[in-house]
């Protein structure tokens, strides 16, 4: 379509995998998600059934959240790397020029300013997802941990917490399934199918428009690679930190998995003597 | 016989024609007494005319050593002596209430005159019959006195009075009483079987007020249902099976007439009461002496008895096969209910009636858990109050087709079974009881659970809590009760039973059927409230900043279509 045009690298191997991981967990999620929460409308009984059963659901939700949580966890190291070691410009922080550059677009979009915002690598409406992203797991993560160790959450918590969050975790999945179904999907499929994030690579019109700001950069080449002794060095120091924090957090998540057995696996019974006669002879006639 | 001697008969003949004509004639009347009051012998005979010899000196005369015999056609012989001793000790003799004349028996005196007309008899029984027929002008008609006989088959030899009662030698009453089958047995041979006659003679010693031969033997039509009450109502031995367990033999007619087999009106059809043999119709068990019935317990027979029911109610019988109790039995458990074990057997009354019936009826079994309902909220009201809305045992078990409590299938349909009455608005109103209950079950993780594996998969189990997990079985108290399982002080408890790791904390996690308000679990409320906002807010935003990058897209689309025509 554009092979004429040159092409950007955008998104290298490493994160394309983790964008694939993300899609994956989070599409088994809602999938396995949304019947348990609307579990008695039509469809959801109809995809209940079709998943195998709400057991063999839940258990494929919660492989589905442990996949997530081991992609968040990865990337929590990947962009420390970036960060720390690799020293690149911290380009997804919000800021007031996001906010700037909504209005205009909006402006823009109703004919009230005369021209588009020129944006950076990531734009207002990439940085509303990716941090809606972050919020919603931190607090999927959170409500799903205490809704799998309801035990455990209410040995330091009030009760009211288990509910609660059983009602959190549903209205934040429909308001990320919503999100994605609107704002991710008309962005980069429907407005134009943006396919950077499988061949990590975009358009000079797709910069052109969504980053000008990024282009101009790049075409200023003001992007340099960090000096490779100083990236050694801190590296020396971020393996063991990473090694560290990496090691607690996956044994937080098998804590976060295994820490409780919230309840038997029998099915309660009441014990009662059926046959107990009144006389000897009751019961009997003759 | 010399010639003086005849002479002297015929004339005594016409004197005692002359005199017992005149004498006897107005004794002849009909008794009007009920036939089944013991006859008794009328005042008769009250002679007007004291003879000088009595008026049957003449037939004593010569019959009392003729040694003389008379040849009937068919070959039957009749001998014309007789121990005038005997005929005196008998009831007719000089012990009667008035005397009884050889005439007044052998008649018609026309042809008795000497010398005796030729006797029409063709035999010996034709030629008592006529005898017998005499008989009536004091006593009691045969037809009233001993119809049974006269039912007998046609051809057979009908008994006549003399057969019975003798001749000469007619015994006094009390005589036959004292041996009631010595006279039968001559005729009915069964009364050589020492148990039959055993049984006879337990019923005629039980005899009541008002009860005779007559009231078994006389009544008539005999019916077949008659035939048996006739001893099973006096019975009062019990029959022994092999097993060594006793039947008692003893019924009373009445248990069935004023039972639900009495006759009566159903569904606009008039039906007459059962009879015995309607239900005892086994071959060989009815007819008299019974033959030996096949049970060697008495669960066995009781058992055996409900094919009978079978037979009329099989609607009812099919739903029953399909229930616990017959399931039981068939796999062996003779303890499991059978139809008279709730029913009854002769006093069959309406199971439901009154209410608190039910409830007495499973308890005869099922006493254990009986006293745990008749302690519950529901037991309680049904007992203390006649209440009629709370449910018996059979509103949740069911009826005939009880299913097996035990199964996954049970326990899952369990909360649509309660819910039954606590999802009804109308009658939850009339106690204030909310009918959230149901609702909010079905919507939290364990009625969730349960009502998916109701949809799916009936016959798998999951241990997630129903109904009566928490607030118990058939104990099931108040909400309000100190004791109930699911008051605050004790659902720690209730809630280890499933979930033993759990603190102090953790029954809050359940909302106690309240839906979420400010005053009943805020929190929830509150992140209710907060993603109702949040989510139209944000999607709407989206939606909206959409709709206006779309509007931009379609102007600058038209835009360029233009200048490519302008060009």
């Amino acid at each position: 379509m554009h092979n004429a045009q040159p092409q950007y690298d955008r998104f290298n191997l490493f994160q394309r995998i983790e964008h694939g991981v993300l899609l994956v967990s989070f599409t088994v999620l809602a999938i396995t998600g949304l019947p348990q929460m609307f579990s008695l409308q039509p469809w959801a009984v109809f995809m209940i059934a079709a998943l195998g059963g709400i057991e063999t659901v839940r258990i494929i939700h919660r492989a589905a959240a442990v996949l997530l949580i081991v992609g968040t966890i990865y990337h929590f190291v990947a962009v420390s790397y970036r960060i720390f070691v690799r020293r690149v410009a911290m380009t997804m922080l919000p800021g007031w020029q996001d906010v700037r550059d909504g209005l205009q677009a909006l402006g823009y979009n109703v004919g009230l300013v005369k021209t588009p915002p020129r944006m950076g690598r990531y734009n207002f409406g990439e940085k509303i997802e990716y941090w809606a992203v972050i919020w919603g797991t931190v607090v999927m993560v959170l409500t799903g941990f205490m809704l799998w160790n309801p035990i455990a959450t209410t040995t330091f918590l009030p009760g009211q917490f288990i509910p609660a969050a059983k009602a959190a975790h549903g209205g934040e999945a429909l308001l990320a399934v919503l999100s994605i179904i609107t704002w991710h999907f008309y962005n980069v499929h429907v407005k134009r199918f943006n396919r950077s994030m499988f061949t990590g690579k975009i358009s000079h019109e797709e910069m052109e428009e969504e980053h000008a700001l990024e282009l101009e950069a790049l075409t200023r080449r003001e992007r340099s690679e960090p000096d490779p002794e100083g990236v050694q060095r801190r590296q020396r120091l971020f393996t063991p930190v990473a090694a560290v924090i990496t090691t607690a957090l996956l044994i937080g998540l098998y804590f976060f998995v295994t820490y409780e057995q919230t309840a038997i696996t029998t099915v309660p019974r009441q014990q009662v003597d059926v046959f107990t006669p009144l006389t000897p002879e009751s019961g009997r006639v003759q | 016989m010399c010639g003086r001697r005849l002479w002297w008969l015929a004339v005594a003949w016409v004197a005692v024609m002359g005199a017992t004509l005149l004498g006897s004639q107005p004794a002849i009347a009909q008794p009007t007494v009920q036939p089944t009051v013991q006859p008794t012998v009328q005042p008769t005979v009250q002679p007007t005319v004291q003879s000088v010899s009595p008026p049957d000196a003449a037939c004593r005369l010569c019959h009392a050593d003729s040694t003389e015999t008379m040849t009937l056609p068919t070959g039957d012989v009749v001998h014309a002596g007789l121990d005038l001793g005997v005929l005196d000790a008998s009831v007719h003799g000089a012990s009667a209430a008035a005397p009884v004349y050889c005439t007044d028996c052998h008649g018609p005196r026309q042809r008795y005159q000497y010398p005796h007309a030729t006797n029409p008899a063709q035999n010996l029984t034709q030629f008592q019959a006529e005898i017998a027929a005499n008989c009536e002008q004091c006593h009691l008609s045969a037809e009233m006195h001993n119809p049974g006989h006269l039912q007998a088959a046609a051809g057979s030899a009908v008994p006549n009075c003399v057969d019975c009662h003798g001749g000469h030698d007619t015994a006094p009453v009390a005589a036959m009483q004292a041996d009631p089958v010595g006279t039968c047995q001559r005729c009915h041979q069964q009364f050589d079987d020492p148990h039959v006659a055993d049984v006879h003679a337990e019923v005629v010693a039980n005899f009541g007020a008002g009860q005779s031969c007559q009231t078994c033997h006389a009544s008539e039509p005999q019916s077949e249902d008659a035939r048996c009450q006739s001893c099973h109502s006096l019975l009062t031995r019990q029959l022994t099976l092999p097993s060594g367990d006793t039947v008692d033999l003893h019924v009373n007619p009445e248990d069935i007439v004023n039972s639900m087999h009495g006759a009566r009106v159903l569904q606009g059809v008039q039906y007459t009461t059962l009879r015995c043999t309607d239900c005892h119709r086994e071959q060989g068990l009815w007819g008299f002496p019974h033959q030996p019935i096949d049970a060697v317990t008495r669960r066995q027979l009781t058992i055996g008895m409900q094919q009978v029911c079978q037979e009329c109610h099989s609607d009812i019988f099919d739903r029953n096969a399909d229930g616990v109790h017959a399931q039981h039995i068939v796999d062996g458990n003779l303890e499991a209910a059978t139809c008279a074990d709730c029913h009854g057997n002769h006093a069959i009354h309406d199971p439901n009636e009154p209410r608190e019936r039910i409830s007495q009826t499973c308890g005869n079994c099922h006493s254990e858990i009986n006293a745990q309902y008749a302690t519950s909220v529901h037991g309680a009201a049904l007992l203390g109050e006649h209440n009629p809305d709370v449910p018996v045992c059979t509103d949740c078990h069911g009826v005939h087709n009880i299913p097996d409590p035990t199964t996954a299938a049970f326990r899952l349909s369990s909360p649509q079974m309660c819910g039954r009455c606590h999802a009804d608005a109308a009658l939850m109103s009339k106690y204030n009881i909310s009918t959230d209950v149901f609702d909010t079950y079905v919507a939290d993780f364990h009625g969730t659970t349960v009502t998916l594996f109701e949809h799916q998969s009936p016959d798998e189990e999951t241990n997630k809590a129903v109904c009566y997990d928490c607030h118990g079985v058939h104990n099931i108290l108040p909400v309000t009760d100190e004791n109930s399982q699911v008051i605050k002080a004790n659902l720690l408890v209730t809630c280890q039973q499933c979930h033993p790791d759990a603190t102090t904390n953790f029954p809050d996690a359940w909302t106690s059927h309240f839906k979420p308000s400010l005053e009943h679990n805020p929190l929830v409320y509150f992140v209710n409230l907060f993603y109702m906002i949040v989510i139209p807010a944000t999607v709407g935003g989206f939606l909206l900043f959409i709709a206006t990058d779309i509007f931009r897209r379609i102007r600058e689309w038209f835009g360029r279509r233009q200048r490519r025509k302008d060009a």
